[in-house]
C-alpha cells in the first residue's frame, strides 16, 4: 500500500505532505461509529423488557416526536429520562472524530495552498478492489479542489451538528447509537466526495443513503417513522438503478470507471452524442433521487421524521447536495450533453418553484425547512444545469451555512417546546407552528440567529445566500444569452427559451422563498405565544452546547458570501478577493465551463448585470415586506385563530396537501405493483398455473390413471382371459399386418 | 471339458444340476411323507431343500469354472446357463428359507412346499438350458404346474385357493397359446431346435414364412403371460395377493426370471438379429413401454403391499424386455446383472412384508407400517433400501441403480432413444410409490396403540440384513457381478445376429409410433 | 503456508479426506451408545441427545479446518485442476474415482465446509427428536454435496448428485414443518424428473465417445455431438442440443430457474433451520455449477444458439424480477426469502449466459454472497422461530426493542441481501450487471431494476419483523440471541464485510478459471466474443 503511495504520488506536488494522511479522513469516523455501535449494542445485550432503558427508550422516544405518542403508554411519559449509561464516553467520542477529521481536512487544506498551482488531482491508490478481467477497480482516493471544499464543509458543519446534538439528543436512551449512525454516515459521505472513481463514489452513495435511512427511522417504534426511512431508502434506490446503468454505459463504451480515466476518454465522444447525453441523464436520475429533485423528491420531506440534527446534517447541509456534487464532478460529461445540461436546469427550476409553492402552507416548522430544502437544491441544479459548476457549488457551500443553521435553530426551538410539554405532560404537536409564537421573548439568541439565516436564503445583499442565488441567476441569464445550451434544444424547444424560463421560474422562487421563510420567522417568534399558560413558565433558551454551533453558523451565513465575490460588489466596495472560489475550482470545471460558454468566460454587460441583482433584491425583499404585510396579523391571532386558517380551500387545500403527489404515487405505483404481485404473479402464475395445473395436476392425472387401472383389475378370471385374448389378437395382427 | 450332446451319457452329465435338483426333491419327498407333519419336521426338510440346493449350486459352480462346452443339442451347456442357474438356485435358497419361518408362523407343517420349490427350480433351469422348444416347453410346465400348487398350497387361506385357480386357469389357457406356437413353428421349420429354426430364419427369411410369424407371434404371447408383461399380466397382481407370501417372494424372482432367461435365448439364438424385422420388434418394443407404463402407473393406486411389489413386479418386467429386445449379447448380460439386482431387492422386500405381517397374513396395508423407524429402525432402513434399489437410486438404492445403468447402456448401444427416454420417465412415476412406503415408514407417526411387531423369524431376519448388504456393497463396488454379467452373456451369435449392432439406424423403430 | 501444506503433500490427500471424513462422523454417531428408554428403544430425543450433536459438530468444524488450507495451496494463476486424485473405480466401464478443484470449485467446496458448521452450531436447539438420525444425515448430504463439487467423472459426478438427494429428503420430511411430506415429495420428484434425463445424455456421452470412458477432460475433449441426432416431427434436431436440455432440464430445476422453481418455496419452508440453510447456500448452486462445468463447456454449439441463449436468458431476467416480486407479497418470512433466492440465482444464470469475464465472475461471486447471507437469514428465522414458533411476518413488531442482537444482525445481512456496496452482495450483482451489460444491454437494465425490488420486499419485511410498535404481548418477553447465536452470526458478518470491501484475493483465484471458461464456449461455439471495452489499460 505504501508502495502504491509513493508509486502514484512521487511527482505529484501534494505527496509528502499533510495529504498523504487522506485515508484517515474517512477511517476516523468510521472508528467513531465501531466505539458507540460496540457502546449502544453492550448494554443492549442484556436488554429486555425487564430493563428499564428499553421500554422507557421507545417511549421517551415518542416523546421527543408527541405526534405520534402511542396511548398505551402515557403513564410513562413523567418518568425522568434515564441517560444511557454510556453517554458521556459517547459524547465525547461522536464529536472528538469529527473534530479531528476537520483539523485534519484544514491541515491537507492548508498544504493545498502552500503547494501553489495543483493541475491533476492527487490519487491515492490503497488496494484494488474488484479485478476481473480487463476491469480493475481500485479502492483510490482522490483529492482536488472540489473534493477539499466538499470535505471541508461535511466535517466543518458536521462537527458543529455533532456537538449541537449532545444537547439535544443526551436524554435519549439510543443515544450512542445515534452517533454511531452520524459517525458511519460522516464517513461515508467523505468516501462518496474523495472517491476516485464512480464505483467507489457509489459505495458513498449508498451508505449516506443507508445511514440516513438508519437515522430516518431512529425512533423505529412508531411505524410513521420507519415507514418514512423505508421510503427513503426505495426511493433513493431507483435513482441509484440509473447511477449503475450510467456506470455500465460509461464502462461499455469509455472502458474506464474512474474519473480520470473516463475524463481522457470522454474526449472521443461526439459532444451532443445519444450516448453522452443517455450517460449523463441516467447519471441525473440517480442525483433526483439523492437530491430529492422531481420526480423523486417525496423522500425528503417525510425524513423530517429523523432528530433535528441528522435533518440539519443530512438532509439540509451534506448528503442531499451529493447530486450537485456528482454533475459538478461529472462536468466534464454533461459539458459534453446539451440537452442533458438543459434537463438538469430546467429540472432543478420547476423543482424550485413547485417545492417553494409547497413550502407556503405548511405548519410544521421542519416541513417548512425541509421543502426549502427542495427548492434551495433546485436552485443549486439550474446552476450545475447552466454549467455554471462553481455557482453550484458555492450555493452548495452557503446553502449549508444557513440551512443547518435554520434545522438547528428549529432544533432548539422544538427542544424547547417538548421539554414545556413533556413537564406539563401534555401531548401536543412540538412541532406545529400553531403552537408556537412570540418565542422571541424566551429565546431571544435563537430567534437573532434564525433571522440572519432567514436573510441569507431570502437573498438580502451581503448575506451569504444573496451573492451564491445571485450568481446562480445570474448564469442562467447569461446562458441564455449565449451558450452552447442555447444553441440546443430540449424536445423541440430551443435551449435559449427553456433557459430564460428557468431564470424566471428561478426569480419567483426568490420572492416566494423570501415568503415562506418569513411566514415561519412570524408564527414561531413574533406575535404572542400560543403554547399555554404552564408551558410558557417552562421556556428558555436551549443550553449553550446548542446555541454555540448556532452561532458560528450563523456568523457563516453572514460572512459565507465571502468565499466568491463577484466584480460588480468588489467595484462597489472592495473588501476581500474576487472571485476567489472561481479560482480555487477552475482546475476542476474551468474547461467544461469553457466548453459551454464557448470558450468566452461569458460575461454579462455591467448594466445587464446590475439589472439582474437589483431584480433579485427587489423579489426577496418584496417578499419579506408581503408576508409582513398579509400575514403579520395572521401570525399575532391566538392559537384558535390559528387553528381556523388551518382549514384551507382550493389552491390553499391543495399546497397545504402537497399536491397529493405521494397520494398519486401510491395510487399509479405502488399499489398496482403490490396486487399485482399478489393476485396475479404469486396466486396466480406461482400457486395456481405452474404448481396446481402442471406439477399437481400431472400427479392428480398419474393417480387417477392408476386408479382406473385397478378398476379394471376386476377379479374375474373370465375379464382376464379375455384381455389375454385381445392382446393375441393384437400380437398377431401386428405380426400379419405390421 | 466337452459335451457331445449326442451321446446320452454326455446328455446325462450336462443335466447334473437338474438331476441333482430333481433327485434331492424325490428323496426329500419321500421323507417328507414319511414322519407325520410337524413344525419340526417341516423344518427339517427344509434344511434339506437347502442342502440339495448348495449341492445343485456346487455342480453348476464346477461346471463354470471347469468352462464347458458342448456341441449342439437340445440343450446348452454354455455359460449363460451356468449364470442363470445360479440366480435361480440363490432364489430357491431365500424362498426356502422364508416359507419355512413363514408355515412355522401360520401352522403350515407340510413339508412338501420345499419338494416343490425344488421341483420348479429344476423347471427353470431346465428353461435355462433349453435349445429345443420340447425341452423349453418341458420346463415351463415342470415349473408352472409346481408354482400353481404352491400358490394354493395354504388350504385355510380362501384367497390363496381363488389365487391358485386363476393362476392355474389363465397359465392354461396361455399354455395352449405357447404350444400353438411351438407346433405352427415346427410346422414350418420342420424342426424345433433353436439352432435348425435359426438356419431357417436367416435362410429363407423370417418375413418370408407367415406360419413361422404366427408361430412366433403367439410364442411372443406365452412368455408374455409367464414374466406377467401387458397385457398378459392381470393375472399378476391377484395371484400375487393371494399366494402365501414367500411363494409370491418366489413367483416374483424365479419364474419371472425362468421365462426371461428362456425368452432370451430364443430371441437370439432361434430368431437372430431379431432388430431387423419389424413387426417382432414393434411388437416387444410396444409390450414393453405399456408393461413399464400399466406397472409404474397402477402401481400409484394400491395400497395392498403385496399388491403394489406386484405391480412394481410387472414395471421390472417391462425393464428387463428393454434389455431382452435390443436381441443383443449385451443385452443379454444386462439382464443377468439386472437379475442379481432384481431377486435380491424383491426377495429383500418381500422378506419384510413376511417380518412384518401378522399371524393369518393381516398387517398387508403399506399404512401398517406408519412410523416403523421409530419402532423398528434397521427393519425400516432395509425396507427403504429395497424400495430405493427398485426405485434404481444410486448408493441408498444400491445395485438398483446399476442395473438400470446396464439396461439403458443396452438400449442406447441400439440407438433406442426413446425407449430408454420412455424407461427414465416411468421410473420417475415408480417413485411415487416407492416413496410412499419409505414416507409412511418414516414421516407418518406410529399409529395410536399400534402393536409393536413381533420379533423378526432368524432365517428372515438373515435374509433381509443379507438382501441388503449386498445391494449396498455391490453399489458401491459393483465390479464383481459386472464381470460375472458381462462373461456370462449368451456367447453364440449366428449369422443375422451379429450384422446389427454396427449398422443399427439412429432413428430406432418405434419412432413411427 | 503453502510450504507447509506441499510438505504434508496436503494435494494428495485432502479431497478425499473431506469425501470421508464425514462418514467416519456418521459411523462415530453410532457406534457411541446413547440412552435406552422404556421399550428398549434408542432414546435420542433432545432430552438426551447423546453425543450426536457435538460429533456431529466436531466433525463439521474438522472438515472446515482442513479444508481452509486449500484456500493457500490453490494456485491463483493456474486455470487447470488441483489437487487431483484418480484411482479406479468401476473399471469394467471405465468409471474411475477422479476428483480435483479448480478456481470455481474451490469456492464451493469451501462454502460448504464453512455453512456446515455453522447451520449445525446456529440451530443447535431446534432439532428436538431423532437426533442421531438428523446429524448422522446432515454429515452423509455433505460428502454428496463435496462430492458434486469435486468430481471430474461423469459417472461419479451423478452417483453424487443423486446421493444428496436422500438425506435431504429425509431431513425435511422427517423434521419437517406441517406440510413437509408434501415439500419433501415434491423435492424429491422435481430433482428426479430432471435428473434422470441427465442420466441418459451422461450414458449418451459415454457410448458417443467410446463406451471408454467417464473423464471429464476426455468427454470435453471429444467431437461436438452437433452432427448425429434425430429427427422430431420432421425437423432434425442435433444430439447436442438433446443433450444440453437434458442437463439444462437437470440444472435448472435445481437452479432452480423459473418456471421450475416451485418447489423451492415448500421445500425451504417446510425444511428444519439446517436444511433450509443448507438448501439455499448450497444446494442451490450446484444447478447453476453444473451450468458452469458441465452443461455449457460440453455442448456450447447448444448453448450459444441464438434462440437457446436468449430463452434463457430471458428466463433469467424473470426469474430476478419475478421472484423478487412475488417475494415482496409473502405473509410467511422463509417463503420471502425462498422466492429471494430465486431472484439471486436469476443473477447467477445471467452472468453465466451473458458470458463475459465479469459477468461469469460476478456469477461466481453472487453464488457465494448467495450462500452467505440466504444462509445467514434462514439462520436467523430458525432463531426467532425457536422462540416465537412462527414465521408469519405479521405476529412480529418492534423486537427489535427486546431483540437488538438480532435486529443489528438481520440488518446487516438483510443489507448484503440487497446488495448494499460494502458488502459481498454488492459485488456479486454489480459484476454480473457490469459484465451482462455489453452482451444484452436491455435486459441487463431490466435485471437491474431488480436491486430496486430487492430493498422494497427485505426492508418492508424487516420493518415489519423489527420496527413498528411492539405491541403483540407475546413478543415483549423474547430473551436476545445467546452467545452462540451471536458467535454464528459474527463469523458470517465478517465474511459479509470481508467480501465486500476486500474480494480481490477471491475474484483473483477465480479468474482463470471464469476465463478458460469463457474461452472454451466461445470457442465451442465459434461466437464471436463479447464485445470487449476499448483500449483499457489496467484501470
Amino acid at each position: 500500500m505504501l508502495l502504491q503511495h509513493a508509486a502514484a504520488g512521487a511527482a505529484h506536488p501534494l505527496s509528502g505532505t499533510a495529504a498523504e494522511w487522506l485515508w484517515l479522513l474517512p477511517v476516523l469516523p468510521l472508528a467513531g461509529f465501531v466505539v458507540n455501535g460496540l457502546l449502544s449494542l453492550v448494554p443492549a445485550y442484556h436488554a429486555g423488557p425487564a430493563d428499564p432503558s428499553a421500554t422507557h427508550g421507545g417511549d421517551h422516544a415518542e416523546g421527543m416526536h408527541a405526534d405520534q405518542h402511542p396511548e398505551d403508554e402515557h403513564a410513562e411519559a413523567g418518568h425522568p429520562p434515564i441517560l444511557h449509561r454510556f453517554a458521556s464516553i459517547a459524547s465525547i467520542v461522536g464529536p472528538l472524530v469529527l473534530a479531528l477529521s476537520f483539523a485534519l481536512a484544514v491541515s491537507i487544506f492548508v498544504a493545498m495552498l502552500g503547494a501553489g498551482e495543483i493541475h491533476t488531482p492527487f490519487i491515492q491508490r490503497y488496494f484494488s478492489w474488484m479485478p476481473a478481467g480487463e476491469l480493475n477497480i481500485e479502492w483510490a482516493y482522490q483529492l482536488d479542489q472540489l473534493s477539499i471544499v466538499m470535505v471541508l464543509i461535511i466535517t466543518g458543519v458536521g462537527t458543529l451538528i455533532h456537538v449541537f446534538s449532545i444537547g439535544y439528543m443526551r436524554e435519549d436512551p439510543g443515544y450512542p447509537r445515534y452517533f454511531a449512525y452520524l459517525n458511519l454516515f460522516v464517513s461515508f459521505m467523505l468516501v462518496l466526495v474523495l472517491g476516485a472513481s464512480y464505483p467507489v463514489m457509489f459505495i458513498g452513495w449508498e451508505g449516506v443513503g443507508l445511514c440516513s435511512y438508519l437515522l430516518i427511522g431512529f425512533w423505529f417504534s412508531a411505524k410513521a417513522n420507519a415507514d418514512a426511512g423505508k421510503k427513503a431508502f426505495i426511493v433513493n434506490r431507483i435513482g441509484d438503478f440509473g447511477f449503475l446503468v450510467a456506470i455500465f454505459l460509461m464502462y461499455a463504451n469509455l472502458g474506464a470507471l474512474d474519473f480520470a480515466g473516463v475524463a481522457e476518454r470522454s474526449a472521443q465522444l461526439a459532444a451532443g452524442g445519444t450516448l453522452v447525453t443517455a450517460i449523463c441523464l441516467f447519471l441525473f436520475l440517480g442525483c433526483t433521487g439523492k437530491s430529492a429533485q422531481i420526480p423523486l423528491y417525496t423522500w425528503l420531506p417525510d425524513a423530517m421524521a429523523g432528530p433535528t440534527p441528522v435533518s440539519a446534517l443530512i438532509h439540509a447541509a451534506t448528503m442531499v447536495t451529493a447530486g450537485v456534487y456528482l454533475v459538478a464532478r461529472s462536468s466534464f460529461l454533461f459539458s459534453l450533453a446539451p440537452v442533458a445540461s438543459l434537463t438538469v436546469a430546467l429540472v432543478g427550476a420547476v423543482t424550485a418553484l413547485f417545492a417553494a409553492t409547497i413550502g407556503l402552507k405548511q405548519w410544521d416548522i421542519k416541513k417548512v425547512l425541509a421543502y426549502s430544502t427542495v427548492s434551495q437544491l433546485g436552485y443549486m441544479f439550474i446552476a450545475v444545469g447552466v454549467g455554471a459548476y462553481v455557482a453550484g457549488v458555492f450555493h452548495l457551500a452557503t446553502h449549508a451555512f444557513f440551512k443547518a443553521l435554520l434545522f438547528l435553530g428549529s432544533g432548539s426551538v422544538i427542544y424547547v417546546m417538548h421539554k414545556a410539554y413533556h413537564h406539563t405532560h401534555r401531548h401536543d404537536d412540538a412541532q406545529d407552528m400553531r403552537n408556537m409564537g412570540g418565542l422571541r421573548r424566551h429565546m431571544p439568541v435563537t430567534f437573532v440567529l434564525m433571522w440572519v439565516a432567514t436573510l441569507a436564503i431570502a437573498g438580502i445583499p451581503v448575506f451569504a445566500g444573496f451573492f451564491s442565488k445571485d450568481e446562480i441567476l445570474g448564469a442562467a441569464f447569461a446562458r441564455a444569452h449565449e451558450s452552447t445550451l442555447a444553441d440546443a434544444s430540449l424536445l423541440g424547444i430551443p435551449g435559449s427559451i427553456v433557459l430564460y424560463a428557468v431564470y424566471a421560474m428561478g426569480l419567483i422562487a426568490a420572492l416566494l422563498t423570501a415568503i415562506y421563510m418569513t411566514r415561519m420567522m412570524l408564527y414561531t417568534f413574533h406575535g404572542d405565544n400560543r403554547t399555554g399558560e404552564a408551558e410558557r413558565s417552562q421556556m428558555s433558551e436551549a443550553p449553550w452546547v446548542m446555541t454555540g454551533p448556532l452561532i458560528v453558523l450563523a456568523v457563516l451565513s453572514a460572512f459565507g458570501g465571502w468565499l466568491n465575490l463577484p466584480e460588480f460588489f468588489t467595484d462597489v466596495l472592495p473588501l476581500g478577493k474576487t472571485a476567489s472560489l472561481d479560482h480555487w475550482l477552475e482546475p476542476v470545471v474551468g474547461e467544461a465551463t469553457l466548453r459551454i460558454t464557448h470558450g468566452s468566460a461569458a460575461h454579462l454587460s455591467a448594466n445587464t448585470e446590475y439589472v439582474l441583482v437589483g431584480l433579485a433584491v427587489a423579489a426577496a425583499a418584496s417578499g419579506i415586506l408581503i408576508a409582513f404585510t398579509m400575514l403579520k396579523p395572521a401570525a399575532q391571532g391566538t392559537k384558535e385563530q390559528a387553528e381556523v386558517r388551518g382549514t384551507d380551500t382550493g389552491i390553499e387545500r391543495v399546497l397545504a396537501n402537497k399536491y397529493y403527489v405521494d397520494e398519486a404515487y401510491d395510487a399509479a405505483v405502488v399499489n398496482p405493483i403490490v396486487q399485482v404481485s399478489r393476485k396475479l404473479l404469486w396466486r396466480g402464475v406461482d400457486v395456481g398455473l405452474i404448481d396446481g395445473l402442471f406439477v399437481n395436476g400431472s400427479a392428480w392425472v398419474a393417480r387417477g390413471l392408476g386408479l382406473a387401472g385397478s378398476w379394471v383389475q376386476s377379479g374375474q378370471v373370465g375379464t382376464y382371459a379375455w384381455a389375454i385374448v385381445v392382446g393375441v389378437l393384437a400380437v398377431l395382427g401386428a405380426f400379419t399386418f405390421g | 471339458m466337452h459335451f457331445d450332446l449326442a451321446m446320452p451319457g454326455d446328455l446325462m452329465a450336462a443335466l447334473l444340476p437338474e438331476l441333482v435338483v430333481v433327485g434331492g426333491a424325490m428323496v426329500l419327498l419321500l421323507w417328507a411323507v414319511w414322519r407325520p407333519e410337524s413344525d419340526v419336521h417341516q423344518r427339517n426338510v427344509a434344511i434339506g431343500a437347502v442342502c440339495v440346493t448348495l449341492l445343485a449350486a456346487a455342480a453348476v459352480v464346477y461346471f463354470m469354472v471347469s468352462d464347458v462346452s458342448s456341441g449342439p443339442g437340445v440343450i446348452a451347456a454354455d455359460r449363460f446357463r451356468w449364470a442363470a442357474d445360479l440366480l435361480f438356485l440363490l432364489a430357491t435358497l431365500i424362498a426356502i428359507a422364508l416359507s419355512s419361518d413363514f408355515s412355522k408362523r401360520e401352522g403350515i407343517t407340510t413339508a412338501e412346499s420345499h419338494v416343490l420349490i425344488l421341483l420348479a427350480t429344476s423347471g427353470m433351469m431346465l428353461l435355462a438350458a433349453a435349445r429345443d422348444l420340447i425341452i423349453l416347453f418341458l420346463g415351463i410346465e415342470l415349473m408352472s404346474i409346481s408354482v400353481y400348487v404352491l400358490a394354493g398350497l395354504y388350504r385355510r387361506s380362501a384367497r390363496a385357493s381363488e389365487a391358485a385357480l386363476k393362476y392355474f386357469l389363465l397359465g392354461a389357457f396361455s399354455s395352449g397359446f405357447l404350444l400353438y406356437g411351438i407346433a405352427l413353428i415346427y410346422g414350418a421349420a420342420g424342426s424345433t431346435n433353436f439352432a435348425d429354426i435359426g438356419r431357417v430364419v436367416s435362410d429363407r427369411g423370417f418375413a418370408a414364412v407367415p406360419m413361422l410369424q404366427i408361430g412366433l407371434a403367439l410364442l411372443v404371447v406365452g412368455f408374455a403371460f409367464k414374466v406377467g408383461a401387458a397385457p398378459f399380466h392381470m393375472w399378476t397382481p391377484d395371484v400375487y395377493e393371494g399366494a402365501p407370501t414367500p411363494y409370491t417372494a418366489y413367483m416374483a424372482a424365479g419364474v419371472k426370471a425362468a421365462a426371461f432367461a428362456a425368452f432370451i435365448r430364443v430371441w437370439l439364438e432361434a430368431f437372430p438379429g431379431t432388430i431387423e424385422f419389424g413387426p417382432p420388434y414393434k411388437v416387444l418394443w410396444w409390450i414393453a413401454v405399456a408393461t413399464m407404463v400399466i406397472g409404474n402407473v397402477v402401481a400409484l393406486a394400491q395400497k395392498n403391499i403385496k399388491r403394489l411389489l406386484a405391480y412394481s413386479s410387472i414395471a421390472h418386467a417391462g425393464y428387463i424386455l428393454v434389455g431382452v429386445l435390443v436381441g443383443t449379447p449385451l443385452g443379454a448380460s444386462a439382464f443377468l446383472f439386472y437379475l442379481v439386482a432384481y431377486t435380491l431387492a424383491t426377495m429383500g422386500a418381500f422378506a419384510v412384508v413376511i417380518a412384518l405381517e401378522e399371524a393369518g397374513e393381516r398387517n398387508l396395508n403399506v399404512q401398517d407400517y406408519a412410523g416403523l423407524w421409530r419402532v423398528r429402525p434397521w427393519l425400516a432402513i432395509a425396507m427403504a433400501v429395497f424400495m430405493l434399489a427398485l426405485l434404481g437410486f444410486p448408493i441408498a438404492g444400491g445395485m438398483g441403480f446399476f442395473a438400470k445403468w446396464y439396461i439403458l447402456q443396452a438400449a442406447l448401444d441400439r440407438s433406442q432413444y426413446y425407449l430408454s427416454v420412455y424407461l427414465v420417465l416411468t421410473s420417475v412415476v415408480s417413485a411415487g410409490y416407492y416413496l410412499s412406503v419409505v414416507m409412511v415408514m418414516f414421516m407418518r407417526p406410529r399409529v395410536e396403540g399400534a402393536p409393536l411387531p413381533s420379533r423378526v423369524p432368524r432365517a428372515t431376519g438373515i435374509v433381509i440384513a443379507a438382501t441388503a448388504v449386498l445391494l449396498l456393497v455391490f453399489g458401491v463396488f459393483p465390479g464383481p457381478v459386472l464381470r460375472f454379467a458381462r462373461d456370462n452373456t449368451i456367447t453364440i451369435a449366428p449369422p443375422g445376429a451379429t450384422a446389427s449392432p454396427v449398422s443399427a439406424p439412429v432413428v430406432p423403430a418405434g419412432n413411427s409410433h | 503456508m503453502r510450504g507447509l501444506l506441499t510438505s504434508l503433500s496436503y494435494n494428495s490427500w485432502i479431497l478425499p479426506a473431506l469425501l470421508i471424513l464425514p462418514l467416519l462422523g456418521v459411523a462415530a454417531i453410532y457406534l457411541v451408545p446413547s440412552a435406552r428408554n422404556a421399550d428398549g428403544n434408542r432414546q435420542d430425543d433432545i432430552d438426551a441427545p447423546g453425543a450426536a450433536r457435538w460429533i456431529a459438530l466436531i466433525t463439521f468444524a474438522a472438515e472446515f479446518a482442513l479444508s481452509v488450507g486449500l484456500w493457500w495451496s490453490f494456485e491463483p494463476g493456474a486455470s487447470g485442476w488441483q489437487a487431483v486424485v484418480d484411482k479406479g473405480w468401476i473399471t469394467e466401464w471405465g468409471a474411475r474415482f477422479t476428483v480435483g478443484i479448480d478456481g470455481i470449485s474451490l469456492f464451493m467446496v469451501l462454502l460448504t465446509t464453512l455453512i456446515m458448521p455453522l447451520s449445525v452450531l446456529g440451530s443447535w436447539t431446534s432439532v428436538r427428536s431423532k437426533v442421531r438420525g438428523y446429524y448422522a444425515l446432515l454429515l452423509v448430504l455433505t460428502t454428496g454435496m463435496i462430492g458434486v463439487f469435486v468430481a471430474l467423472d461423469l459417472l461419479l459426478f451423478y452417483v453424487m448428485w443423486e446421493v444428496m438427494l436422500v438425506p435431504m429428503y429425509f431431513i425435511i420430511g422427517i423434521w419437517g414443518g406441517e406440510r413437509r411430506i408434501y415439500a419433501s415429495l415434491k423435492f424429491f420428484i422435481y430433482t428426479m424428473v430432471g435428473s434422470l434425463l441427465m442420466l441418459v445424455a451422461i450414458l449418451y456421452l459415454w457410448t458417443a465417445t467410446g463406451s471408454t470412458t467417464f473423464n471429464y477432460d476426455q468427454i470435453l475433449a471429444a467431437a461436438s455431438f452437433s452432427e448425429s441426432g434425430i429427427t422430431v416431427f420432421g425437423t432434425f434436431v442435433s444430439a447436442s442440443l438433446l443433450l444440453f436440455g437434458a442437463f439444462f432440464l437437470a440444472f435448472a430445476v435445481k437452479v432452480p430457474m423459473f418456471p421450475f422453481h416451485t418447489w423451492l418455496p415448500d421445500a425451504h419452508v417446510e425444511a428444519p433451520t439446517a436444511g433450509s440453510v443448507i438448501l439455499a447456500a448450497i444446494m442451490l448452486k450446484m444447478g447453476t455449477y453444473g451450468f458452469l462445468r458441465f452443461a455449457m463447456p460440453l455442448f456450447p454449439d447448444a448453448a450459444m444458439t441464438p434462440w437457446v441463449r436468449t430463452t434463457i436468458l430471458v428466463l433469467a431476467v424473470i426469474g430476478i424480477v419475478y421472484g423478487a416480486l412475488v417475494a415482496m407479497v409473502q405473509p410467511d418470512f422463509k417463503k420471502l426469502i425462498a422466492y429471494s433466492s430465486v431472484s439471486h440465482l436469476g443473477f447467477v444464470m445471467l452472468g453465466i449466459f451473458a458470458l463475459t469475464v465479469q459477468s461469469v465472475q460476478g456469477s461466481l461471486m453472487v453464488m457465494i454472497n448467495h450462500g452467505i447471507s440466504t444462509g445467514a437469514l434462514f439462520l436467523l428465522v430458525g432463531m426467532v422461530y425457536e422462540r416465537r414458533h412462527t414465521r408469519m411476518i405479521d405476529s412480529y413488531g418492534g423486537i427489535a426493542r427486546v431483540m437488538p442482537m438480532f435486529a443489528v444482525f438481520l440488518t446487516v445481512v438483510s443489507l448484503s441481501s440487497i446488495g448494499l456496496p460494502g458488502t459481498n452482495g454488492f459485488i456479486g450483482e454489480f459484476l454480473v450487471l457490469l459484465g451482462s451489460f455489453p452482451t444484452s444491454p436491455y435486459l441487463t437494465v431490466i435485471a437491474a431494476t431488480g436491486v430496486i425490488f430487492a430493498a422494497a420486499y427485505l426492508l418492508w419485511a424487516i420493518q415489519r419483523i423489527l420496527f413498528n410498535a411492539l405491541d403483540k404481548p407475546e413478543n415483549k418477553r423474547l430473551p436476545d440471541l445467546n452467545r452462540r447465536e451471536v458467535l454464528v452470526m459474527g463469523v458470517l458478518t465478517v465474511m459479509i464485510v470481508w467480501l465486500g470491501v476486500y474480494p480481490a484475493p477471491v475474484l483473483r483465484r477465480m479468474e482463470a478459471s471464469a476465463n478458460r471458461f469463457v474461452e472454451t464456449v466461445e470457442q465451442g461455439a465459434k461466437v464471436p466474443p463479447a464485445p470487449r471495452p476499448v483500449s483499457l489499460e489496467g484501470r
